[in-house]
């Protein structure tokens, strides 16, 4: 365990950071946040398949538990490119380079839900004071901040305001706690909540939306700056946005539920930048 | 009441009872074994399992109970109950060291930061875990334990219908066993004891009912084997022989009996018929000396006719009591008038004085039969007249009650001897040299069911015969 943490924390520091990328060879790294349907193996498996194909060259797909160990391994350059949320992005906006943004229902963006058990009353947050929430992760942007930056619009903290916040590192999950009962509301990624709707509608049943938030840019694809203009990277890129001309990548990304992969830009995250400001005025 | 007609129930009855009584008890005891060490293995069974369950819980749980992760101890139940395939685990709740809910796989019956004090209520240790109370559910509770520390608690319900069930359906299949095993093994003890049985039932009804006589079994009927059976059957033959012969001799002894009592009587009687005579003969000498004198011839007719009639009742109740026999006509005043006309030349020639009174009509006598009433009472009478002195007193008194007819006869004798009123009060053999009309009394009096009283005060021997009613009197 200890060691496994050193390392770890190596990692994230980027000390280990030449090595990775002198040992990558022919082998494009890449990460995935749990904002993904992290149960579905066949999605990930097509989805790696896909982008090989196109790469033409393996491509490995990582998963972490937490944003932080995804965002601290691309940051540490263990990694070539990573799906990572939004916030994230802004918050090491000047260390990342933007890849591509997905398209979903036409458009890159996507909202939070604040979702509640089917049964349950409540009209608003403000109705879940003093009650148990489930969060995705602190570094979600749908999972965490919409609903933080809510409650500093109130002159609240979660802290305060709930009786008790718990983290399920996963959007699956915060539909898990609230459709089981574990806690009362949640916030989570409308685009999983939507899917899941789809191919588990008897969990997204047990669930009421409550509110949702305004329009935010997409969890992006991402790769560190410095490394924006690598073959490998410049390839990824070209591979993302084309994905849907191919058989495979189109089977991926309608798995997906997404229409393709734009190259976006900045300023489809000016909406969560704005949230993190009211955050960070409340702190 | 009720032991009192058990009593009188069959003994193959009996012995089938028992057979039954010991086979429940048996049964009863077996299926007590059977059930015990189906309990103590369903409940060893019960406990492997809440004890693999809760091992199971504290190795995945531990570090998520120790650092108070919800959503992780959550999540590892809800794999955790989605993955069991059985549906023995009905719930499970998991409380950090201070004892609030950290999760539970029904979040709703234990929300989150809840005490679960509520919830361990009646929750038992694992090793303690048993089906045995007949509760469909039973609750586990376990220490969470990390490296040693205790770092929460687990209560788990587990569903032990099934082996509630179980052990129901053990017990009712039990039963029925016993029930069934009893009943085959009670009738095959009934017929196997009704067959042993069979030679003693023969007998039995070859015995007499009632007081009747014992009656030979004819040879087929007894087995051909010489075993102990058969030699009791023809023992038993040899017996009932025997009784015939002593029956026999018996009826013979009460006819000669009669004519004993008419021996007795025959000096008076033929004084009774010789004393008449003269006054006979002397009334034909005068009709023959007067016989133009028509007063005198009438007067002496009129005497002739007189002591004509009385030898004939005299001749006619020697006639009867010789002819009487013990099927033979009802009881009638009749009777009473013969044994008087009989018994009188008797009490006179011993100067006796006769005290006769008879209160009962036709009606009340006829229930009863002529021959033994009339022997019983000549007997007592000629009984009481030797006992009597020479001018002494006897008397006779019939009377109907609502009980019967009541006879009773007195003397004002010396008494009974011990011997005679032995004869007369008890069954046991007569001692050779004594008469055997008393015992002729018993026997008569015993046949009408009837009882005899003795009585010995003031001087007198009073000997009374009550007769019960009996039914309707015979056309």
């Amino acid at each position: 365990m200890r060691r496994r943490g050193l390392l770890g924390g190596l990692a994230a520091a980027g000390l280990f950071a030449a090595p990775a990328l002198a040992g990558a060879g022919a082998r494009f790294r890449l990460g995935l946040t749990p904002v993904f349907l992290d149960n579905d193996a066949v999605v990930i498996d097509r989805l790696r398949s896909a982008l090989t194909g196109a790469m033409g060259a393996p491509v490995e797909l990582i998963q972490r538990r937490t944003y932080q160990e995804i965002t601290a391994a691309l940051l540490g350059g263990a990694l070539d490119s990573a799906w990572i949320c939004g916030f994230p992005f802004l918050q090491h906006r000047e260390r990342l380079a933007l890849v591509g943004v997905p398209v979903w229902r036409g458009r890159p963006l996507y909202q939070s839900y604040l979702i509640v058990g089917a049964e349950d009353g409540a009209g608003g947050l403000a109705d879940l004071r003093g009650s148990v929430h489930a969060f995705s992760d602190p570094d979600s942007n749908p999972g965490y901040l919409v609903t933080a930056s809510d409650l500093a619009r109130m002159h609240e903290t979660p802290e305060r305001f709930f009786a008790r916040a718990i983290y399920t590192y996963g959007h699956r999950n915060v539909v898990r706690a609230v459709a089981g009962g574990l806690t009362r509301s949640g916030s989570v990624d409308g685009y999983v909540w939507e899917t899941l709707a789809v191919v588990e509608p008897a969990l997204t049943a047990r669930t009421r939306v409550v509110s949702r938030s305004e329009w935010l840019g997409f969890p992006p694809f991402a790769a560190r700056s410095d490394r924006a203009h690598d073959p490998d990277v410049l390839r990824f890129a070209e591979v993302l946005q084309r994905l849907q001309t191919t058989p495979a990548g189109s089977e991926a990304l309608e798995l997906l539920f997404l229409d393709r992969i734009a190259a976006g830009d900045t300023t489809l995250f000016e909406g969560i930048a704005r949230r993190m400001a009211q955050v960070a005025a409340q702190r | 009441m009720m032991l009192r007609s058990l009593g009188a129930w069959p003994i193959t009855f009996h012995v089938a009872l028992a057979t039954a009584a010991l086979m429940i008890l048996l049964g009863a005891a077996a299926s007590q074994q059977v059930l015990a060490t189906l309990g103590r293995l369903q409940d060893a069974r019960l406990q492997e399992f809440a004890r693999l369950h809760v091992e199971g819980l504290a190795v995945a749980l531990g570090p998520f109970a120790l650092h108070k992760d919800v959503w992780q101890v959550y999540d590892t139940l809800d794999r955790a109950r989605a993955a069991s395939s059985g549906r023995r685990i009905l719930f499970t709740v998991v409380a950090d060291e201070g004892g609030s809910v950290l999760a539970a796989t029904d979040p709703a019956r234990a929300p989150v930061d809840s005490p679960v004090a509520a919830l361990a209520q009646g929750a038992l240790p694992v090793a303690e875990v048993t089906a045995g109370n007949g509760a469909p559910v039973v609750r586990v509770a376990a220490p969470l334990a990390v490296q040693g520390r205790t770092v929460g608690t687990v209560v788990t319900e587990l569903d032990v219908s099934d082996l509630v069930a179980q052990r129901r359906s053990a017990t009712l299949a039990l039963l029925a066993a016993n029930a069934a095993a009893t009943l085959i093994v009670v009738l095959a003890n009934y017929l196997v004891v009704a067959r042993m049985l069979q030679p003693i039932d023969l007998l039995a009804r070859h015995m007499g009912a009632a007081g009747g006589a014992p009656q030979a079994i004819p040879a087929q009927a007894i087995p051909r084997a010489d075993s102990v059976v058969s030699r009791l059957l023809r023992n038993f033959n040899v017996m009932a022989g025997a009784i015939d012969a002593s029956r026999e001799a018996g009826r013979r002894l009460a006819e000669r009996e009669r004519f004993v009592s008419l021996g007795r009587l025959s000096s008076s009687l033929a004084h009774e018929i010789n004393n008449p005579l003269g006054g006979l003969l002397n009334a034909t000498d005068t009709i023959r000396t007067y016989a133009d004198r028509p007063e005198v011839v009438r007067t002496s007719a009129d005497l002739l006719d007189r002591g004509l009639r009385h030898l004939r009742d005299v001749s006619r109740a020697i006639l009867d009591e010789n002819r009487l026999d013990r099927t033979g006509r009802p009881l009638s005043a009749a009777d009473f008038d013969d044994i008087r006309l009989l018994f009188e030349p008797e009490a006179a020639r011993r100067r006796q004085r006769l005290d006769w009174q008879t209160a009962a009509g036709d009606a009340a006598l006829g229930h009863h039969p002529s021959a033994a009433v009339r022997q019983v009472v000549l007997n007592l009478l000629l009984n009481a007249a030797a006992a009597a002195p020479e001018g002494g007193e006897v008397s006779f008194r019939l009377t109907d009650g609502e009980d019967g007819l009541e006879l009773a006869v007195s003397d004002d004798g010396g008494g009974l001897s011990g011997p005679d009123l032995e004869r007369l009060a008890s069954d046991r053999p007569v001692a050779p040299g004594g008469g055997v009309g008393l015992r002729m009394v018993r026997d008569f009096v015993g046949s009408m069911q009837g009882a005899i009283a003795h009585e010995r005060a003031g001087g007198r021997t009073t000997i009374t015969v009550r007769l019960p009613r009996r039914g309707a009197p015979p056309c």
